[in-house]
């Protein structure tokens, strides 16, 4: 047995099962469903127990009217939010307790004994919430129990459950621990200590990017803004079956794919148009007005598209320059109401083309300006050598080199073809340009948000996130294949 | 960019080399056209970059009156600030101003120092299961549970109509993360294995010599970072619907552009209803449009030239890795 203790053997399965249970009880800490604290249904079914813990106001968001009317006393609900601080404070002594088990024995064992405090902290939280739930029971009104609707959540089993088996666990691994020497100093193998300081951020990357994935169960359900997901409402593939057969979301869909695929078709069939611009600029001796063109291009990548809709109203709408530039030379009177040329249906794809290719052009040339510097200059002084024209230097020698650069980015934006971006096209859609303007994120936010279709909407997201992540190994594939390299 | 005096040589090199063999670099006609156009094109182009900003903001600095004439197209006449002043009375404004500098600089600095933290860690081989976690983390780019699971996920953690739902979704950076960790492992190793010698902990050579070493790499993520902070509109649109204390000016922006009425109404609906009716009378529409318009977009005109040099770089980390 060394300092660190023998991790193996039956201590160990104990020791494993503890960890196990605190994590779960971590976990199901962010996830409303088992939510102890939820004692009475009128609690909204939407907050986890963490946020029960950090927010009062979200805890009685749906309250303010009963209190206002003296249905139930508030001081429960007091109760039961400090019972849940309290709960999540035990979390995070467990939490702690759970690090300090990859520690040495004598770590190992402080960190049991906090695992310990922390399940009494969780104890106390579950009969204060039970506390909060007979105060909510014994104050509510005769006539409005059925509204406040009080009940012992699952959650609060499930809780229960879990913490006895830490503390079952824990106290087993405490009474066979075996003897140290209680004088060795708190250590940690390095191993251990830098996954320790890696772990918040994983459970950020966890919260934020892989817990959303658990929101496309919604798909399967009937579910309704503020309802809830069970057995009631589960229609299993419903949704996916609404697309295609719905004729009127059919008829949407087809309409909106159109607009996704040939406003990603121009950008991609566009693609060469940043490296030509590249490749001129580079054919302009003046340095000083090389940087200068430069810098006045790449300014609009870095403004976002509400701004490009404001100065696209202070050009183009019907008090903007354009019309005042009109009226001022004399070819349109001075009363007249000028065009708005934001408005209206023509030719709606090129001009949101022509937008996008204006704020990114220069932005997307540097990486190829870049590219031209690499070239050796020798390769030019050759060809000038053997009577090479301007023309034929780009063509022979300038283009070939950024070739393989340019087929990356091509690539890129062939995977990336169903993610047009959702801000363009909602702050240039009117009226009159819906039909044509609206890209699958559009979609997608208009349905979900605007309408509250959340379940189709989740569908359609599901099918878009699928398609681009096949999109983009299809792409490396090739990549891979053409040119041995991968590009993700 | 400011010409290196490398560079600076190497062109009075050419110079030289040009005038020996005249005859090879003499200037065709052709090329003397070719060249008339291609500045005409740059210039051109350079020139519908800039006039739109140039556009506003003489509009703003103008006489009102003539403004609302639309007789201000090239050259500012009646100068004054009065509009910028008057913003103080629009309702919200401010609000939005604070929301969106705050998140701007607090987002961005946990950001640039979530990512240089993480970056280091994960060049750290003896870490447990280092590559898994690693891997863990990067492929958070390549997926994307979609918008509305994305926004029910907040719902669910209380992060809606909260004011951390700006930072705290946008610590983790899993790109920025791989620029870092490739920029460390440029770093030569000795100096790392010196401190280790000498008793530092992970924590001291991060603090005393990875993150100071890493200056450029963090420098040009957290302007990144501060641009996509400031610019950022769909978080404000999507997860605020109930709270429009917390809009960011972005958003604000975009709601005064679609408000078809007078500007003065919301003022003195929005404004506590302090602004008298001749103050909103005066302000037209337009003019607070573009008036609004100039103050988010100031910051990034401000700062743009000084620190192009960095996101030029930027772009090219962002080649060498892909």
């Amino acid at each position: 047995m060394n300092e660190y203790g023998d991790k193996r053997g039956v201590g160990g399965v104990m020791y494993a099962i503890q960890r196990v249970a605190t994590l779960l009880l971590i976990v199901a800490a962010f996830f409303p469903a088992f939510n102890p604290a939820r004692v009475c249904t009128m609690i909204s079914d939407n907050i986890s127990l963490f946020t029960t813990g950090i927010s009062y106001s979200r805890l009685t968001s749906e309250f303010a009217r009963a209190f206002r009317m003296n249905w139930v006393s508030q001081g429960a609900f007091v109760v039961v939010y400090i019972a849940a601080l309290v709960l999540l404070l035990g979390l995070i002594a467990l939490a702690v307790g759970g690090c300090m088990s990859v520690g040495n024995m004598k770590m190992q064992k402080t960190g049991l004994l906090v695992s310990l405090g922390g399940s009494v902290a969780e104890i106390i939280g579950l009969v204060l919430c039970f506390v909060g739930y007979n105060q909510i029971l014994s104050t509510t009104m005769e006539s409005k129990l059925e509204n406040i609707g009080p009940k012992l959540p699952s959650g609060l089993y499930i809780y229960a459950v879990l913490i006895a088996i830490v503390i079952i666990f824990t106290l087993i691994v405490l009474a066979t621990f075996p003897k140290f020497d209680t004088n060795t100093k708190y250590e940690m193998e390095s191993r251990y200590k830098l996954f320790l300081m890696f772990l918040p951020f994983v459970a950020l990357a966890f919260v934020f990017c892989y817990l959303p994935l658990f929101g496309w169960r919604y798909a399967f359900f009937d579910y309704k803004s503020g309802g809830t997901l069970g057995s009631d409402n589960f229609v299993g593939f419903k949704w996916f079956a609404y697309l295609f057969q719905n004729s009127a979301t059919r008829k949407d869909m087809i309409l909106v794919m159109r607009n996704t695929l040939i406003m990603s078709g121009l950008n991609i069939c566009t693609s060469w148009i940043p490296m030509i611009f590249a490749i001129f600029l580079c054919e302009m001796n003046n340095l000083h007005f090389r940087r200068f063109v430069q810098t006045c291009t790449t300014i609009p990548n870095f403004i976002s598209w509400v701004l490009v809709y404001a100065l696209a109203l202070a050009i183009f709408a019907s008090d903007g320059f354009i019309n005042t530039f009109l009226k001022a030379i004399g070819s349109l009177s001075a009363d007249a109401t000028g065009d708005n040329y934001l408005m209206g249906n023509s030719f709606t794809w090129v001009k949101m083309w022509l937008w996008g290719t204006w704020k990114g052009v220069g932005w997307s040339a540097i990486i190829y300006i870049a590219g031209i510097s690499g070239i050796d200059r020798s390769l030019y002084e050759a060809a000038t050598v053997d009577g090479a024209g301007r023309f034929q230097k780009m063509w022979h020698i300038t283009l070939p080199g950024l070739l393989p650069t340019f087929f990356v980015l091509l690539l890129m934006a062939i995977a990336g073809c169903l993610s047009n971006g959702l801000d363009q096209y909602l702050v240039f859609q009117n009226a009159q340009n819906k039909s044509s303007i609206r890209v699958l994120d559009l979609w997608v936010y208009e349905l979900g948000i605007g309408s509250g279709s959340i379940p189709l909407s989740t569908v359609i997201g599901m099918f878009k996130s699928v398609i681009s992540v096949v999109l983009l190994f299809g792409a490396n594939a090739v990549s891979k294949a053409l040119r041995g390299e991968s590009i993700v | 960019m400011a010409k290196t005096a490398q560079e600076k040589l190497d062109a009075k090199r050419e110079k030289e080399y040009k005038k020996k063999h005249k005859k090879i670099y003499r200037t065709t006609p052709g090329d003397v056209v070719f060249n008339i156009l291609n500045y005409l094109f740059f210039t051109l182009f350079s020139i519908s970059c800039i006039f739109p900003f140039y556009y506003l903001f003489i509009n703003t600095i103008s006489d009102n009156d003539l403004v609302k004439k639309g007789q201000i197209n090239f050259i500012p006449r009646g100068l004054n600030i009065d509009n910028y002043l008057k913003l103080k009375d629009v309702g919200d404004l401010g609000n939005a101003f604070i929301v969106s500098v705050t998140r701007t600089i607090l987002g961005t600095i946990l950001m640039v120092v979530a990512s240089a933290f993480v970056g280091y860690l994960v060049t750290k081989q003896e870490m447990w299961k280092r590559s898994f976690w690693y891997r863990f983390l990067v492929i958070t780019m390549y997926f994307n549970a979609g918008l509305i699971p994305t926004y029910l996920n907040l719902v669910t953690l209380g992060l809606t109509n909260n004011y951390w739902v700006y930072i705290i979704p946008g610590i983790v950076q899993p790109y920025n993360i791989i620029l870092v960790k490739t920029y460390i492992e440029s770093i030569p190793a000795e100096l790392e294995e010196s401190a280790f010698i000498d008793g530092a902990s992970y924590m001291q050579v991060f603090r005393k010599l990875i993150f100071p070493l890493s200056k450029p790499i963090l420098a040009t993520i957290a302007i990144f970072g501060a641009v996509g902070h400031w610019n950022s509109f769909q978080d404000s649109l999507i997860y605020m619907q109930g709270n429009s204390k917390l809009f960011t000016l972005q958003h604000r922006l975009y709601i005064y552009l679609n408000q078809a009425s007078n500007l003065g109404n919301i003022m003195s609906q929005s404004g506590g209803g302090s602004v008298d009716s001749a103050v909103a009378d005066a302000l037209n529409t337009k003019v607070i449009k573009y008036t609004v318009s100039m103050v988010s977009v100031i910051p990034i005109l401000c700062v743009y030239p000084f620190l192009q040099r960095y996101f030029e770089e930027g772009i090219m980390l962002g080649a060498v890795k892909g």
